[in-house]
């Protein structure tokens, strides 16, 4: 393989592996703190369609962006108030908050653009950062992503920072771990897990706007098609690390990669094969067969005094 | 008694608190006073409403009526936040630490804003303990360290928060003793600084060295009083264990102790150097050796904590030992199932029913039934009619009151659930030993009285008795043998008909005959 | 804390479960219907047009109603093993998977298996077994993962489902597989039509009803099931190992067998369930062939709330729904995803209020 089909192949993994990255992360915050959120498919979804609904309208991909970020959240407020408050079972709101946003954004998208649209929306741009940019192969193939990757990793880099350097980190860790020990501390066992519940959210949403109007450019009915349950499969991968959950992301991508990169190499492997990769790595960390998982110990577990 | 007009304010002050779970009251008409400086013992049994009150000043349950003063300012705290701004602090009976967090992560927890300054804080926290005269290694995660450990971390969290009321949730149930005794130390060093400690326990040794003054609880209410505990101890322990409309604690005794139908040397339990030492490395029962003989009542005695419990779960099948032997009636069954201990004829009735000895959501029936469905089952089917038979008989032969025999579990008095346990167990076929640990814990005196006559029963028609039981006036009114157990060891034995309880009261507290 | 328990004569007066569910229940579905109508307004249709193309493709013949019945069957097959599952405390999330993995073992035995020659009768039960195998595969692993080492079965099942789903997207698309011959580049990727004696005969069949053997075994399998369940020592162990795994452990119980055997069930369930939407209804495999039969499977469990009755009534509904839903599209032009949004409303209220509704009496 010459170094030009290893750039591109570099630089597909980097851009299947970024909406994950992105959308992990959020999630991620949610499963420290104790909330499993099953919805992350729903909220990718919803963020992708409300994102190229509003670049639609206002003729602006940023906007749309925007828009999709922050309309998600009355979506993750619901899911957060059906986790805390009411304390019912994650599982079953995740897979619930999921058929409603398939529902809810495939009509609304035949009621914007009609059954088969060719709607021109705008897209989000690619960037590659500054001084590497000039690179040949690395600046022009693998680093050449849409900018929302580089935010999502700076965001990432910060939660990151957040987690291990702030009282924030620390309360967040303890809720995900012992809510009482939160609660006798002083602190909103409550308020703590809503705003991770809609960092998660809009997160998610932010992954699904990568997808929509970063890289296709349009919106297709159920188009995250798993990408939100692959998003909780590199947490588990990554055992609920930060860090470990990026690279697991980046593997999931770059095995999704492989689909069009190995009949380049005119290697035949079935494409569903492929696709299934990365959940049976995923099961693979489960079974425990990759060291000891350390889930957060209490998730899923609605906190009551 | 100081002159009313120069009493300090009360640091923390409940007047006519009550508190209600449902039909259920827990706490009933509770009036006390906390004065700064002091160290104030909050005595009771199990269940007699210590937790509840301690959980009612901290804000994490609300009374039902009554009202709280701090310092002379009205005191309703509706969350531990409330409580922590307005200067009380908690040491909680079951820890809550960030396991995976290290202990400076945990002290930090509630306590800073924003960024942390990792080496600034260390070097605060580093400065308080100093001044408290204790020594914690803040690097280290809460997971690795050991019972008493976490608990200084505990204490250090509160402390931190320079309380005006400390509050101590039996916090010494899980020390040993030199642990115990820089516990009670910090809480006296504490006092002097000013802060009024309120000590949640059961045992005596701990009033008698620091207690300014105690209050004993009983079925939640304040029975009586002290401001010399060390010098009315007796007075204390009877109003802790002394129930209303019975003037003395022994146990009807049935049949003459003396007259022994079956020969001292027909052995059904045998403990052989058994040790255990549990996840964290403690070692909670220590080289014992024992044996249990047909027809015989053999008591173990001891404060609650000493591995009691642990014996228990060994006998169950529920713990390994980590060295040692145990034989049944002759075989040995070191690391057995609870299913092959129950068939070699072992019936156990736990020390908490509700964890392991039924299920509460299933019916009376069931329960009664529990371990040996596969008599009740033909081809895999279970024989309903033969277990409503089965079941009638024991409910009338153990008079077990309940509205119906399919009637939830859970919807029995106490005193009728362990009946129930008590008869599955007796019932077992071929039954050799039975190990009852607590059994009358929270009972009413009836359900008392009727526990000891089915256990003297069995004992008379050979079954041997291993009764563990930290109530020290049943247990002598019963046993053929006392045999006392501190810090899992055994240190002494003592026969029927030659009781000695002041031997009784020395190995109790750990010290050798 | 006190072991002093509320004898049940003291509990106070709330309102009895059976009436909160029913309150829940009617109280979800009104507003469900409200936030349909209002989508279908929004949509531009009028809402009789709408509702008449729905009734039409739901119970409007005895071909719709035959299909909603068929569609139905499936659902309610996942559903009756969520609960079973259910009663040990399991949760069965991987319903598609199981679907799927039961479709792939009927399809490859119809096929290639030898069974159509068997004898009438054996020629289309050898392949439901055969699937219910590897469907009972699919929970076992679950099972174990949870019983030996603690690993959520929420994750397992789900992760599994997840394999299973994209193992017959691969069969399906390789012939040396399940594909059928490519005889040129245009041809579908999906197997061969099965034998006509694999397929399962029509009950009825003179009524038009359409309805298969499937209506027969599923509800079979539901009393057996519900007999399992209340009246066998398998069933004793079932729910006590739900309710308290450690008083079943001291018991003599051998909880590892019972969480195993409770998710394999189920599994086994699933597989069937592919099975018969295989030989009743589709007669051949194609991508997309599980394709949210998992999910509602699961969601019809969850509603029926542990009550085998429960899960036929909910499964129906589901069912009826379905048809309804595809009908209204076709028909009157009001996307069938407008169905989706109403089951996510009855799913959110309902698990919104399973704490109001679990509650009898008062817990200390």
């Amino acid at each position: 393989m010459n170094m030009e089909l290893l750039a591109i192949f570099a630089g597909s993994s980097i851009r299947l592996a970024a909406p994950l990255i992105i959308a992990s992360t959020g999630e991620l915050i949610s499963e420290r703190a104790g909330v499993l959120n099953m919805s992350v498919e729903g909220m990718m979804l919803t963020g992708a369609f409300l994102g190229v609904a509003g670049a639609s309208i206002t003729g602006n991909a940023e906007w749309g962006l925007l828009i999709g970020v922050l309309g998600v959240i009355p979506l993750a407020l619901l899911q957060a108030f059906l986790s805390v408050t009411l304390r019912a079972n994650q599982i079953v709101t995740g897979i619930g908050i999921n058929i409603l946003a398939l529902g809810a954004t495939t009509l609304a998208y035949r009621e914007m653009f009609g059954a088969r649209s060719n709607a021109v929306i705008p897209g989000l741009d690619k960037w590659s950062p500054p001084l590497l940019r000039d690179v040949p192969l690395l600046g022009s193939e693998v680093l050449n992503q849409v900018w929302l990757l580089y935010l999502g990793l700076l965001i990432l880099l910060l939660c990151a920072v957040v987690m291990r350097r702030t009282a924030l980190g620390i309360s967040l860790n303890a809720v995900g771990v012992s809510p009482r020990a939160v609660d006798q501390s002083g602190l909103s066992v409550t308020r703590l897990r809503y705003g991770a519940v809609i960092f998660s959210g809009m997160m998610a949403a932010a992954g699904g706007c990568l997808l929509s109007i970063g890289n296709i450019h349009t919106f297709t009915e159920g188009m995250t098609n798993g990408t939100g349950y692959l998003a909780i499969a590199a947490i588990i991968f990554g055992n609920w690390k930060i860090g470990r959950t990026a690279l697991a992301c980046l593997l999931f991508g770059a095995a999704s990669a492989l689909q069009f990169q190995l009949p380049l190499l005119g290697i035949q492997v079935p494409t569903a094969l492929l696709i299934m990769l990365p959940y049976l790595l995923a099961l693979i960390a489960v079974a425990g067969l990759m060291g000891r998982q350390t889930a957060p110990a209490a998730l899923t577990q609605p906190y009551q005094r | 008694m100081a002159d009313h007009q120069d009493m300090p304010v009360p640091a923390l002050s409940l007047q006519g608190i009550d508190k209600f779970f449902g039909a259920f009251q827990a706490l009933s008409n509770i009036t006390l006073d906390l004065l700064p400086g002091e160290v104030h013992c909050l005595l009771g049994e199990n269940g007699a409403g210590k937790s509840t009150l301690c959980n009612v000043i901290f804000g994490v349950h609300q009374p039902d009526s009554g009202v709280m003063f701090r310092a002379g300012q009205p005191y309703q705290p509706l969350k531990p936040h409330d409580a922590l701004t307005a200067g009380i602090a908690m040491v909680h009976q079951h820890f809550s630490l960030v396991d995976n967090a290290s202990v400076l992560d945990n002290l930090l927890l509630g306590q800073s804003q924003g960024w942390i300054n990792y080496g600034q804080q260390q070097q605060r926290i580093k400065e308080t303990l100093q001044g408290l005269g204790l020594n914690l290694d803040l690097q280290v995660k809460v997971s690795a360290l050991s019972v008493g450990e976490r608990q200084r971390v505990e204490i250090v969290k509160c402390l931190l928060r320079n309380p005006s009321v400390l509050i101590l949730d039996e916090p010494t149930a899980v020390l040993l003793p030199a642990e115990i005794s820089a516990l009670l130390s910090v809480c006296a060093r504490v006092a002097n600084q000013g802060c009024a400690v309120v000590l949640v326990t059961h045992k005596l040794a701990e009033i008698q060295r620091i207690a300014s003054r105690a209050t004993v609880l009983q079925n939640g209410r304040v029975v009586t009083a002290s401001t010399q505990p060390a010098r009315e101890i007796d007075r204390l322990v009877r109003a802790m264990i002394d129930r209303p409309g019975q003037t003395n604690v022994t146990a009807p005794v049935v049949g003459d102790p003396q007259a022994r139908r079956y020969t001292l040397s027909e052995e059904v339990l045998q403990l052989d150097g058994v040790t255990v030492r549990d996840a964290l490395g403690v070692t909670r029962l220590d080289n014992c050796t024992m044996v249990v003989n047909r027809g015989e009542i053999v008591a173990i005695a001891g404060v609650e904590g000493n591995g009691q419990s642990e014996l228990g779960a060994v006998l169950a099948g529920m713990l390994p030992v980590s060295d040692g032997q145990i034989y049944v009636a002759g075989k040995e069954v070191t690391g057995a199932s609870p299913q092959q201990i129950t068939r070699s004829g072992v019936g156990i009735v736990p020390e908490d029913r509700h964890a392991v000895g039924c299920i509460t959501e299933m019916s009376l029936t069931e329960n009664l039934l529990l371990n040996h469905m596969h008599h009740y089952s033909r081809y895999g089917f279970l024989q309903r009619r033969k277990m409503r038979d089965r079941a009638q008989a024991l409910i009338t032969r153990f008079d077990i009151r309940a509205a119906g025999i399919d009637v939830p579990f859970g919807g029995l008095s106490g005193g009728n659930q362990q009946k129930a346990v008590l008869a599955r167990e007796l019932t077992l076929e071929s039954l050799v030993l039975l190990v009852a640990a607590q059994p009358t814990r929270g009972l009413d005196v009836g359900a008392v009285a009727a526990v000891y006559r089915h256990i003297q029963d069995a004992r008379d028609r050979g079954v041997g008795i291993l009764l563990i039981s930290s109530e020290l006036d049943e247990v002598l009114a019963v046993a053929d043998r006392v045999v006392v157990f501190y810090r899992g060891k055994i240190m002494g034995t003592s026969l029927c008909g030659q009781h000695d309880r002041t031997a009784i009261g020395a190995w109790m507290a750990g010290q050798a005959a | 804390m006190s072991h002093r328990v509320i004898k049940s004569t003291t509990v106070q007066r709330r309102a009895d479960p059976h009436l909160r569910t029913l309150l829940v229940m009617s109280g979800a579905i009104a507003v469900a219907m409200l936030v349909a109508i209002l989508m279908i307004l929004s949509v531009g249709v009028p809402v009789s047009e709408a509702l008449a193309a729905f009734a039409d493709g739901a119970w409007g013949s005895p071909y719709a109603i035959g299909a909603s019945i068929n569609r139905s069957l499936v659902f309610a097959l996942v559903g009756i093993g969520f609960v079973l599952a259910n009663r040990a405390r399991l949760t069965n999330v991987g319903g598609e998977g199981q679907i799927a993995i039961g479709g792939i073992a009927a399809t490859a035995m119809s096929l290639y298996g030898g069974c159509e020659e068997l004898p009438y009768g054996l020629a289309y039960i050898v392949p439901i077994l055969c699937a219910a195998l590897a469907g009972g595969i699919w929970g076992a692993i679950p099972g174990w993962l949870k019983a030996r080492l603690g690993t959520n079965e929420v994750i397992s099942t789900l992760l599994l489902s997840f394999i299973a789903v994209w193992l017959l997207y691969w069969c399906v698309q390789s012939v040396s597989l399940l594909r059928q011959p490519m005889t040129s580049g245009g041809t579908l990727p999906e197997s061969l039509t099965i034998p006509d004696t694999t397929q399962l005969p029509l009950l009825w069949s003179d009524s038009g009803l359409g309805i298969h053997l499937g209506l027969a075994i599923t509800l079979v399998l539901g009393i057996v099931v519900a007999v399992i369940i209340q009246r066998t020592r398998f069933g004793f162990s079932l729910r006590a190992v739900g309710y308290n795994p450690q008083a079943a452990r001291r018991a003599g119980m051998a909880i590892t067998w019972t969480m195993v055997a409770a998710l394999a069930i189920a599994g086994a369930l699933g597989g069937i369930a592919g099975a018969i939407m295989l030989q009743g209804d589709q007669y051949s495999l194609k991508a997309g062939f599980s394709s949210g039969y998992g999910f509602d499977g699961l969601v019809v469990g969850l509603l029926a709330r542990n009550s085998i009755t429960g899960v036929f009534v909910a499964a129906l509904l589901f069912g009826f729904m379905r048809s309804g839903g595809i009908n209204m599209e076709m028909v009157a032009q009001v996307p069938a995803a407008l169905v989706l949004v109403v089951q996510a409303i009855v799913i959110l209220t309902l698990a919104g209020s399973a704490i109001w509704l679990s509650r009898k009496g008062v817990k200390v």
